[in-house]
């Protein structure tokens, strides 16, 4: 019995031990993990327009986050969304699901703060009064050049083989995609993994959004030269011939990877429905800004 | 039970003597499954050295403390910590090295050769030969899955470190897993062999 309990006080103690040295190391890193995730997200945004060290973005660039959140009004639910106005301040636009304008309220906001999740959040709920029920949806990130919409870029997870895929999703400002990059996926190594290689994600490349809404997975092979196109930078192919191959296969559906049809199927509804649901609330939130003469940058 | 092996004696024991993967023939999967480059083997070694080192230590430190019959336990704790403390500490610190060897040092948790090498020796040494030992260990690991890496990668690609040397590609068949066992076997018979020699020609 004595035996026993010894055994029960020591193991207890060394897991009380690990986690606390656990619990200080994560405490200690945390913040600085949060910020490279951050600036390996703004790379992969930068290298998704076309941007890259060699060939940096113009001071005319900007990018325009828009947070897209869930409010309750009342009984019915709306959307909110939290934009930049052009005088640096911030405001709230409520947008019913009929699309109609609801409300709009100024938010105080440092500009710095508005990408942490928790100011922010706190900061609507103030301009909108307590009680109301809010609930972060997603993000947005328009990009101007000089002033003119170039493209906008879709941070958004979906469903995947074991769980969530994360993925940043580069659109022009016709709603063809420009470009697709896979930031985190759990899927298996060898098969649903090779969703983050270029010659999966390249095939979603300059699909223009009447494609995009139809779009299905084939299990047919990937043709030779196909491959050759969307692996580019390792076949050596000129960026003339990479463009004659992309427009032929333009309106094609999505190769599934060998083995990872699954995977394969999850990116493709995944973008999809991203893509889809996008055009559809942008149109509506673009008309109320247009209606209530609301002052964005972009 | 002390040791009386000098520092250095103790480190070339972990990389001839007793090496994890061609002499005590421990941590096979790694040995098999990662080992078709000589950069995978080079960073899981990597790996493998530094929660060796770290786990050694705390348990030559801890060794009075722990009970006996949960020594097992404790120790997959002591590794468990230490892998999840290095996962951290890089993917704050040092994200581009993170970003290479991130999915190996979540595999090391449960490695053979590190819970084997508390058991027979930090359970029992000091501090300082449990460190030595740690770093022999590591580097024997992180050799062998070179040697192997080098073996796979040349045959099975035709590459090494990621360049192309032979310029087509001998047999496939040897970046499959299957192929990690012929290799392993084969190498340990030629480490075996060589060994032999060795010996005769001191004897001789």
């Amino acid at each position: 019995m004595k035996d026993i309990l010894t055994i029960i006080f020591r193991l207890t103690v060394a897991c009380l031990l690990a986690g606390l040295v656990m619990g200080t190391v994560f405490i200690a890193t945390d913040k600085a993990k949060k910020h490279n995730v951050h600036v390996n997200e703004q790379k992969v945004m930068l290298s998704l327009l076309g941007y890259s060290a060699k060939n940096p973005a113009p001071a005319s660039v900007a990018m325009h986050e828009v947070y897209r959140y869930l409010v309750g009004e009342g009984e019915a639910l709306a959307m909110g969304y939290l934009l930049p106005l052009r005088d640096g301040s911030f405001s709230f636009v409520t947008i019913d699901l009929a699309g109609g304008f609801v409300a709009q309220n100024p938010v105080t906001l440092a500009a710095e703060k508005a990408g942490e999740a928790e100011a922010r959040t706190a900061a609507i709920a103030v301009a909108l009064g307590a009680d109301k029920p809010l609930r972060y949806a997603d993000q947005t990130i328009v990009v101007t050049d000089g002033g003119k919409r170039t493209a906008y870029l879709l941070p958004g997870k979906f469903p995947g083989f074991k769980t969530f895929i994360g993925a940043i999703l580069a659109i022009d400002p016709d709603f063809s995609i420009l470009g697709l990059e896979i930031m985190e996926h759990e899927e298996d190594p060898g098969l649903g993994a090779e969703i983050d290689q270029e010659y999966f994600k390249n095939q979603f490349k300059g699909k223009p959004l009447e494609t995009v809404k139809k779009l299905e997975v084939v299990k047919t092979p990937l043709p030779e030269e196909y491959l050759k196109a969307l692996e580019a930078e390792k076949s050596g192919l000129g960026a003339a011939e990479v463009a004659s191959i992309q427009k032929q296969y333009q309106d094609k559906d999505i190769y599934a990877l060998t083995g990872a049809t699954i995977s394969s199927r999850s990116v493709t509804n995944g973008v999809k429905a991203m893509v889809k649901k996008f055009a559809y609330r942008l149109a509506i939130l673009d008309r109320v800004l247009a209606e209530q003469h609301i002052a964005t940058p972009f | 039970m002390a040791t009386d092996k000098t520092n250095l004696q103790l480190v070339v024991n972990g990389i001839l003597n007793e090496n994890p993967i061609f002499r005590l023939v421990l941590s096979m999967c790694p040995a098999v499954g990662i080992s078709t480059t000589v950069m995978n083997g080079f960073m899981l070694g990597i790996a493998v050295l530094f929660v060796q080192v770290c786990s050694s230590c705390t348990i030559a430190l801890f060794k009075n403390v722990i009970h006996p019959r949960i020594r097992i336990p404790t120790y997959t704790l002591t590794i468990a910590t230490w892998v999840t403390v290095i996962d951290m500490v890089l993917a704050a610190y040092l994200p581009e090295a993170y970003a290479k060897m991130g999915i190996f040092i979540k595999l090391i948790v449960a490695f053979a050769i590190i819970t084997m090498r508390l058991e027979m020796f930090a359970s029992k040494e000091s501090v300082n030969a449990s460190f030595w030992d740690g770093i022999g260990m590591g580097l024997g690991f992180m050799f062998g899955m070179m040697a192997l890496g080098f073996v796979r990668e040349l045959l099975g690609m035709g590459t090494l470190l990621g360049y192309d040397v032979l310029g087509f590609k001998p047999l496939l068949f040897f970046v499959l897993p299957l192929a990690g066992f012929f290799c392993v076997g084969l190498m340990m018979a030629f480490f075996n062999y060589i060994e032999i020699v060795y010996k005769r020609a001191k004897r001789a």
